[in-house]
């Protein structure tokens, strides 16, 4: 019995670990700001490069989220598609299940 | 991150993507043809890559990151595959978000949909025919497919940008510890995840599963004895 949801609980722990790390870390770094590794990467790009930050510009210009909030929501619609895909087909393959 | 990848390295890694994108658009058709039943099973592996890779996960380092959700697509489908899908999530991002761009296209599709899948699959092609858990081996294929998209991007990086002293290896070690390092922790968890994800698979779906040879009905009827 236990052994059949060892995935299920394995997944809950990792996820479990995780957010526990996430709270000790934002605790206890007061430099940590949890901006993207992209950012960081610019960063790192910009000194060895010996090139502010500023100086690079898009090859193709581009259309930037106007906010914040903005980008947020166009990334939980990537994500409502995928869940929309994943419910759906989950559903479509229970119902095909059911049938048989 | 548009702009930041000189505009000859661009190229390099569109020329080296868009081959591996033909051959992928060429397997798809054929693959469906073959089986209509595929599709749903593209649907559920591809929809993973759209909701794992829109979420940014704080990680140790203290900065965000991406997983890439790719590897129950490599399984599946094999790496050319997971690059046509990829290169959809990569083109809204860049499109949409700003994130990425036009002419980065082609190494990301290179890092997240080429050589993170490839790692991938190979790990998967070793364990397949070996007894080791299936499950254990979707956690693997998932986890390193995610930490290679990233070891890869740190790669392309220090091609672009070879440290003054120590050249492309000792910025590539730099770039590893930005990104690669990051990556470890949502790497882990998202393999968990994934394997979860591929038991409901074999619970609902093992037929499909079988037909397309991605596990032995041996292997697959063990599974799901234990479930």
């Amino acid at each position: 019995m236990a052994f059949r949801y060892i995935l299920e609980i394995l997944a809950i722990i990792a996820i479990g670990t995780f957010c526990a790390l996430f709270l000790y870390m934002s605790a206890s770094l007061n430099g940590a700001e949890f901006a993207g590794t992209d950012s960081a990467g610019s960063r790192l790009i910009a000194n060895l490069s010996g090139t502010p930050l500023e100086n690079f510009q898009p090859f193709i210009p581009q259309w930037k989220p106007p906010s914040r909030e903005i980008e947020s929501s166009l990334f939980a619609l990537q994500a409502a598609i995928g869940g929309i895909l994943v419910g759906g087909i989950f559903g479509y393959w229970i119902g095909q299940k059911k049938k048989a | 991150m548009e702009g930041f990848l000189p505009l000859q390295w661009c190229i390099v890694w569109w020329v080296i993507a868009l081959p591996c994108l033909l051959l992928g658009i060429y397997q798809l058709k054929k693959v469906v043809d073959l089986d209509r039943e595929a599709l749903p099973l593209l649907g559920v592996t591809g929809g993973f890559i759209f909701i794992l890779s829109s979420l940014k996960l704080p990680s140790v380092t203290g900065s965000c990151s991406h997983p890439t959700g790719t590897g129950l697509s490599t399984i599946s489908f094999g790496p050319w595959i997971t690059a046509v899908v990829c290169t959809i999530v990569l083109l809204f991002q860049s499109l949409f978000l700003a994130h990425g761009g036009i002419s980065v296209l082609g190494a990301n599709i290179v890092s997240m949909g080429i050589v993170g899948p490839l790692v991938g699959y190979w790990v998967y092609r070793l364990l397949r025919d070996t007894p080791v858990n299936i499950y254990i081996t979707v956690f693997l294929v998932s986890a390193l497919a995610d930490i290679f998209t990233y070891v890869t991007t740190s790669f392309e990086l220090a091609l672009a940008y070879p440290a003054e002293t120590g050249g492309v290896v000792s910025s590539f070690i730099l770039f590893l510890g930005i990104f690669a390092l990051t990556q470890v922790p949502i790497a882990i968890v998202e393999g968990i995840i994934l394997a979860l994800v591929f038991k409901y698979i074999v619970t609902l779906k093992p037929d499909i599963l079988i037909r397309l040879k991605i596990f032995s009905e041996k292997q697959i009827n063990a599974a799901r004895a234990d479930n």
